[in-house]
């Protein structure tokens, strides 16, 4: 249904036909908006019958008017996007960009490849899942005003979890080109302040010219680390009408930005402490934003024979390496130095936080450890939205980025490693290795815990879906909350085969962000699974139907507690400290009478659903059958009735 | 991301349990299983610790209660004044029959098994 004409009584014709009882009145009547409320006709007045040529002023455009066009600037437009190499546009279809909308069609002959979302929200999470898996971003295009509102809640995801999205938003600048009604509020005269706490950078071009020059650089500043989303408001005049002056039109030159390398002596000087250090440790979050930074980051960590606690932003490092410590959080409090790269939230990690009446922290350091940090994410902040976290002192801040800044960290380590440190170094390395391998060991033993029970563990629901896709080029692009067996019993170990979180936290990113990494994954043959809570699941089901009816095969596990769970426990915690019903603590935290059989809900979006499994001894069949889905090119949903955590 | 964060809050509330208690598992009070488990999952205690007592997460890892050989005073003296986040519950919203009842139920509940003996578990 167009956005653009729903409003009652709003045609020219529907205007007319009043003209037999309003009659010569109607002439000297100002024109009003279309829904403003009529004046009541005036019984007195006869209706006049409007001759032929009033019919036809009333009905016709002037004939000087032009009807057809052979250019239009969506046209131009499409060719910008396409010199850039977006190969996918997300969008929920809206007037204020129809001009762009009919050019990729049939302009670009459908390139950038449409995404039909239905909901904009699921269209920037697509687009921010997307990028994490290929490395690029693919753009978004949204209605003006109230489209951009829908998509706010995913940007900030994508801004927060620092990625590229280019997302576009129609808009008509000029007020007398605006129709009645609909335009009207769905216009504004700044739309991009909508956004601009959570955008990079934001434009709204006034010519064609300018709309390609700013493209290029919304690119190009979304894609320089530390990234993310950015914003230009699409004037409709400017896609929809013919190109005026197209020999003065050009296309800029794109030549991404080296990102910035940290400065050498602070290289050396880091490398310096992390070599005489006795127990030195490695932090991560953001670090790996191509293939090459997990092979650089382990290169460092081999040739310091130090830990790695890894946050898991991106896939940063082999969960099965063993110098990955990501489980021994105790190591903070031994290491004497401790290398932060691509932080997000530095002072989380390095502290203790008590979620108590009287809320306090401490530091998890040990006193006189010293810290270094490396990283992009500080240079670019801003100031209402709190996403950058508590203050942590340091006592060396690198600006660099963290995946460019490591080739030549490891290279000047190398340089002070003499042969007697080396000794010491591989003494450091087997313990580390050995508790690794402890670690591993224990959680498996953990696992069985509870293996039979129903409803089913999420160590046994993990374990069954790894069970099953071990052998497949795999790719886990989406987890429900805590969620952390995958990584305590899975071997990762390639760069595509995990993608981080949310960014913000914000409910409802799983379900499309998987999807648009499945997208990614698609062109590659991957095999893509994730996990989503069933909280997350129903903000955006919808998504479902985007992978029906683009044919996106992903294998997606509801993990389904039947609750917002984490609320619930934050629930029980106020009532336990109220001293007061703590049994009562499910009104308004769970997700049950009715119980949503989200099976049913992804067959009615057109994929194939499992479920609800209850019996562990049924999963493993119900595995079986949506795999085979999965392999032949679809979507499939199981829902599994799993533990809170 | 805090997905794997304070790993080390666990390790302390199970040193903590482990030292408060003085009294054996033998000495504890006579308890109910069966209300026990009931009150474990009216009371929320499930929802950290999960149904089978094969600990979970709150702000951080919640321990795993499962055939508990903690000592009763111990793990009666954590659940009225915890470590951590966790949620202080004082006798208005649970009795100490509610405590021995959950702590019987926690003792009887299965603990691990040996992993090698479920084959999906060694990929």
């Amino acid at each position: 249904m167009s956005k653009r004409r729903h409003l009652p009584d709003s045609s020219r014709r529907n205007f007319l036909k009043g003209a037999g009882l309003v009659g010569a009145a109607a002439a000297v009547t100002p024109p009003v908006a279309a829904n403003a409320i009529p004046a009541a006709p005036q019984e007195k007045l006869k209706a006049a019958v409007p001759g032929a040529r009033q019919i036809a002023a009333e009905t016709m455009a002037p004939s000087n008017d032009p009807v057809n066009q052979t250019t239009s600037g969506g046209d131009f437009m499409v060719d910008v996007l396409n010199s850039l190499g977006v190969e996918y546009m997300a969008i929920n279809c809206a007037s204020s960009y129809r001009g762009l909308h009919e050019a990729v069609i049939n302009h670009g002959n459908n390139k950038p490849e449409i995404i039909t979302c239905v909901h904009e929200d699921i269209a920037v999470h697509v687009a921010q899942g997307y990028a994490k898996i290929e490395g690029k971003p693919m753009a978004m295009a949204c209605h003006g005003v109230v489209g951009l509102q829908h998509a706010t809640m995913a940007m900030y995801n994508a801004w927060c979890d620092r990625v590229p999205v280019l997302v576009m938003g129609g808009n008509i600048m000029e007020a007398d080109k605006r129709a009645p009604g609909a335009e009207w509020v769905h216009a504004g005269v700044d739309i991009g302040q909508i956004v601009r706490e959570f955008t990079k950078w934001d434009d709204q071009p006034a010519s064609l010219q300018h709309f390609a020059e700013s493209a290029v650089r919304a690119y190009k500043i979304a894609t320089t680390p530390p990234m993310g989303p950015v914003f230009l408001a699409l004037d409709a005049e400017l896609q929809e009408n013919p190109i005026r002056d197209a020999e003065g039109l050009r296309i800029p030159k794109f030549a991404p930005v080296v990102p910035p390398q940290g400065d050498s002596g602070a290289i050396a000087a880091a490398a310096k402490m992390l070599v005489e250090a006795q127990n030195p440790l490695i932090l991560c979050d953001r670090v790996a934003r191509t293939p090459t930074g997990m092979a650089n980051l382990v290169e460092l960590a081999e040739t310091l024979q130090c830990g790695v606690i890894d946050n898991a932003g991106r896939m940063n490092f082999p969960s099965r390496h063993p110098l990955n410590q990501s489980f021994r959080r105790g190591l903070i409090g031994q290491a004497d130095v401790i290398l932060a790269i691509e932080m997000n939230d530095l002072w989380g990690t390095v502290s203790h936080f008590s979620d108590r009446i009287v809320r306090r922290s401490r530091p998890a350091t040990k006193p006189g450890a010293k810290i270094v940090t490396l990283g992009v994410r500080d240079l670019y902040l801003k100031s209402n939205y709190q996403d950058f976290g508590r203050w942590q002192d340091v006592d060396l801040d690198i600006a660099g980025d963290g995946e460019t800044s490591l080739a030549p960290l490891t290279e000047a380590v190398k340089r002070l490693i003499d042969e007697g440190r080396k000794a010491a170094y591989d003494a450091r390395g087997k313990k580390l290795a050995a508790a690794h391998l402890a670690m591993v060991e224990q959680s498996k033993t953990d696992a069985t815990i509870g293996w039979d029970a129903s409803p089913i563990t999420t160590a046994r629901m993990c374990a069954e879906v790894y069970n099953q896709i071990k052998d497949e080029d795999w790719s886990v692009v989406g987890t429900s909350i805590r969620l952390s067996w995958p990584h305590r019993l899975w071997d990762f170990k390639r760069p595509y085969q995990w993608n981080g979180g949310s960014g913000g936290a914000g409910i409802g990113y799983n379900l499309p962000a998987s999807l648009g990494a499945a997208l990614a994954n698609k062109k590659h043959s991957r095999f893509t699974v994730a996990f989503g809570g069933d909280g997350d699941f129903m903000f955006n089901p919808g998504a479902l139907w985007t992978a029906a009816h683009h044919k996106i095969p992903m294998l997606y596990i509801v993990h389904n507690n039947r609750a917002y769970h984490q609320e619930y426990m934050y629930l029980v915690a106020m009532a336990a400290r109220h001293g007061r019903g703590v049994d009562k603590m499910d009104i308004g935290t769970t997700i049950k009478d009715p119980n949503i059989d989200y099976a049913t809900v992804a067959r009615g979006m057109g994929v194939y659903g499992e479920g609800p499994i209850v019996d562990p001894k049924d999963l493993g069949p119900a595995l079986s059958r949506a795999i085979a889905v999965v392999k032949s090119g679809e979507t499939a949903v199981v829902d599994v009735v799993a533990d809170p955590r | 991301m805090h997905r794997f964060k304070r790993i080390a809050v666990a390790a302390f509330a199970v040193s903590a349990l482990g030292i408060a208690g003085a009294v054996s598992a033998q000495d504890a009070p006579q308890g109910d299983a069966a209300n026990g488990k009931r009150v474990f999952l009216a009371d929320g205690c499930f929802t950290c610790h999960g149904r089978s007592g094969q600990g979970g997460a709150y702000n951080g890892p919640a321990p795993i209660l499962a055939h508990t050989a903690l000592p009763f005073d111990g793990f009666q003296g954590v659940v009225r004044n915890p470590p951590n986040d966790m949620p202080a519950y004082s006798e208005a919203v649970l009795s100490d029959k509610d405590v021995a009842d959950i702590y019987a139920f926690v003792e009887s509940l299965p603990g691990p098994r040996s992993p090698k003996d479920i084959s999906i578990l060694n990929n």
